[in-house]
Formats: structure tokens, sequence, C-alpha cells
């Protein structure tokens, strides 16, 4: 069976290609583009494993991180964070909050889905 | 004997603030009158006197103050330096405060503009990703697709490399860096970072890692030490073709060395003395691209953290890099 993963991120140029990419890798794919559509796509179809980007309106990845972990229904989804960020501390700060990985970009593809099958397969 | 000295200089009595002796220079300066005079100003530490010698621009002299015993009765002795007009001093520092504020806001800027080139270079790299899984899928990759992909991808992270270098820059000449040093486990941030941007290559090479002597934790501030790192260990790569690069951490009993090396083009001795300038390149970079300031800026963190940074290289042969951090 086909896993799902729900992308959570506000630029479509990279939303749409990002969601062939895993589509063509096999995985169902779900798109929100702001951390409240993220959140509530994920208690209505519990993905197998989310991927956000951090800065985004409305609800940030910081606070996405800080409702999935209190949610009971979506405390074991993994969420992996996509950043432009590179600077240590901002990494850090996600991996406090519970995120279960990271990928910065701009990334090579086989770089997240190395990832993604590290955290999901 | 004061008279010899160039500068003004005064010998003042602490309690009542009297001037008792003064030099040439500062009579010159102030008048005959300074001596026997009560100073009207807090005269401790540093102070200010307004000359007085006929002259129509006035001058303004800074003192400096110092503690000193003659025949066992503690006095003043002010040593003066002749400064520019307190209007022009007012100027200065206008000036200044603008300058400040301008360097800011230049810093913000190349700050603001580099995390917005992300975008569009992450969407640039997902489309070449894309474009290449479909042609393999459709049985139509080739040599030219391949190369051409290849380039496309590689030239992306060119700039984003260079993005970073300028912004990491940019914060260094405002000053905009501090040093936050915390027990930093080396092997720990090199593994990491080995995972984050070494593995998985396009080439297929890798990072090898030596591990000599028991780990101890480094006192340096953790983000700039994986800045120096990713620095020298992407240039490892950049500069080589075949053979995978090295790093080697050996924990000696004050200090660990951690050694950076590759088979690459290696750096002539003439361009050795000049490679931590900024803008500086080494003469055989050819078509390498690069922007110069990465070994700038590996040389002000090392220092920033009171490490010490070593080069030996042979053209042709290969480039060590090494780094010297004791362990408090």
């Amino acid at each position: 069976m086909n896993r799902t993963i729900l992308l959570i991120e506000d630029k479509p140029a990279l939303t749409d290609t990002l969601k062939t990419l895993l589509e063509l890798h096999e995985f169902n794919v779900l798109t929100a583009s702001n951390g409240e559509e993220g959140v509530a796509h994920a208690r209505q179809h519990h993905p197998d494993l989310v991927i956000s980007d951090i800065f985004m309106p409305v609800i940030n990845g910081y606070e996405l991180l800080e409702i999935f972990k209190k949610d009971s229904q979506l405390r074991n989804i993994p969420v992996l964070m996509l950043t432009a960020k590179t600077a240590i501390e901002e990494i850090n700060l996600a991996m406090k909050k519970g995120a279960a990985g990271y990928v910065t970009k701009p990334f090579l593809f086989r770089n997240l889905h190395a990832t993604i099958t590290k955290l999901i397969l | 004997m004061l008279n010899g000295i160039k500068e003004p200089v005064l010998i003042i009595e602490p309690t009542e603030g009297i001037v008792e002796k003064a030099n040439k220079a500062a009579i010159d300066k102030l008048g005959l009158s300074v001596t026997g005079k009560t100073l009207n100003v807090p005269f401790k530490e540093e102070f200010m006197l307004v000359s007085n010698n006929g002259s129509a621009e006035e001058t303004h002299i800074g003192f400096s103050a110092n503690r000193i015993n003659i025949a066992q009765k503690e006095y003043i002795l002010a040593i003066g330096k002749a400064c520019d007009s307190e209007q022009q001093l007012r100027v200065q520092l206008r000036n200044l405060e603008q300058e400040r504020a301008l360097q800011e806001m230049k810093t913000n800027f190349i700050s603001m503009t580099s995390h917005e080139f992300r975008t569009p270079l992450t969407a640039i790299a997902a489309a070449v990703d894309l474009l290449e899984t479909r042609i393999k899928m459709d049985s139509m990759m080739n040599a030219f697709y391949q190369q051409n992909i290849l380039k496309i991808s590689t030239e992306v992270f060119n700039l984003n490399t260079m993005l970073d270098e300028i912004l990491t820059l940019s914060k260094i000449v405002s000053n905009n860096y501090e040093v936050n040093k915390t027990p930093v486990n080396a092997v720990k941030v090199i593994d990491y970072l080995n995972y984050q941007y070494f593995s998985e290559r396009k080439d297929e090479r890798r990072l090898e890692v030596k591990v000599v002597g028991e780990p101890r934790k480094i006192p340096v501030d953790k983000d700039q030490f994986s800045k120096i790192l990713t620095n020298l260990i992407s240039n490892a790569f950049k500069y080589s073709t075949h053979e995978n690069p090295q790093i080697k951490l050996h924990y000696h009993a004050h200090k660990l060395v951690i050694s950076i090396s590759d088979h690459g083009i290696g750096i002539p001795q003439k361009d050795i003395p000049h490679l931590f300038n900024s803008f500086y390149r080494g003469s055989n970079v050819d078509g390498i691209d690069g922007t110069g300031l990465g070994l700038a800026i590996v040389k002000t963190f090392t220092e920033m953290n009171d490490g010490e940074i070593k080069v030996t290289s042979e053209k042709g042969k290969g480039t060590k890099f090494s780094l010297t951090f004791r362990y408090a």
C-alpha cells in the first residue's frame, strides 16, 4: 500500500513540483498551503508523514510542531521540516520541538527521499 | 624633567584639584595661569580642558589621569592630547552613528534577499530533479541530458553557497557576530554535517571520517564551528574529482587537531600567503566557481573561537587544512 505524505508549503511553484516528484516515487500526496490547513488535513486524513516548511503564514512550523505534540491523534505522525534557514540554532529549536528530521532548502530530491525512507519505510 | 615630554602634562593635588605643576607644552597650550588654579572639572579619570593661548581657534585637550606618588604623597598625573573642537567631535560621532545605521540596513537587506533567493533556487532544483526522474522513467536518459541536468543542478547549489558566504561576510563586516561558546562534541557535529550536506552525492563520493584518541568536548560556538567545517569539507570535494576527501580528528592531551585533506588540484606556493584574504582565489582554479570569501570566513571564525588554522598543499597532489582547538 502506498504511504501518504502531507506536504505543507506556502510556495505553489515548489508544492506542485514536489508533489509530482513524490507521486512518481509512489507516495500519495496531500497538500496544504499553511499550518492551519495542514493541521486540519492531518486530523482528517492521518498521513504517514508530514513534510512542512518552517516560515509560512497563519501557523508556522514551530507552532505546528507544538500542536502535533499536544494532540494524541497527531503525536505519532513524524514531521520532517523543510527550511531555508541553515543556522544550527533554528534547526535545533525545530528538533527540540519534536521534528523527526529536516532538510535545508535548496535540496536534492535524492537527499529528501533518503530522509523520508529513513523515517517511514 | 616634564619639559622633555612633548604632550601637555599636569600634576594635580587630588584633594583640592589644584594644578601644582605644568610642563612647557601644557603652559604653551593653557597659559601660564594654569598652575595654582583649581580645576573645575572631574579630573580623576579622563577630562578635557580648553586651550587659552591667545590664538583665535580654541582647541580642546583631552587628558587621561593616572595616580602617582611623589615623596610619599599621592598626586594625579594627567597627560594630554590635543583634539579637535567639541563641535567637530559631535559631527564625527553623528557620522559614525549614521554609518552604523547604514551598515545595519545593508546587513538586513542582504539577509532578507539571500533568504528570498532560496525560494526560486529551491523551485529550480526541484524542477530539475523532476525532469531527471521523468526522463529516466521514460527511458530517454542519455549523456547529453545527464550532463546538462547535472550542470543546472550544480550551478544552483553554487549560487546557494555564494549567498551563504555573502551573508556571513556581511555579518562579520558589520560586527554582527557574537561568539557563543559551549562545550561541543566535534565528532557529532561532523556526523551531522556529513549526513546533511555531503551524503547522497551525485558523483557517489563520500567523506571519510577518522577519529584518533579519546573524544573530548571543545569550547566553541557551534554554529561558527559548523560553518568552518562545512566550508573546508565543501572545498575538499570541490577542488578534487576522484578520490574521497578525508577528515581526521586527532585528540591529543591538551588539544584537538582536525585535518581536512583531499587529493585534488592543490594550491600553488605563491598563492598560499594570500589564501585567507577576501576575494582572493588560487591561480589554478580555472573553471571552478567560487567567491573567494569562504576561507576568509573560515579564518575569521577560527580566530574568533581561539583556534588556529594551517594549510599545506602541493600543486597537482592535494591540500590539507589543519585546525587546532584547545580543550579549555
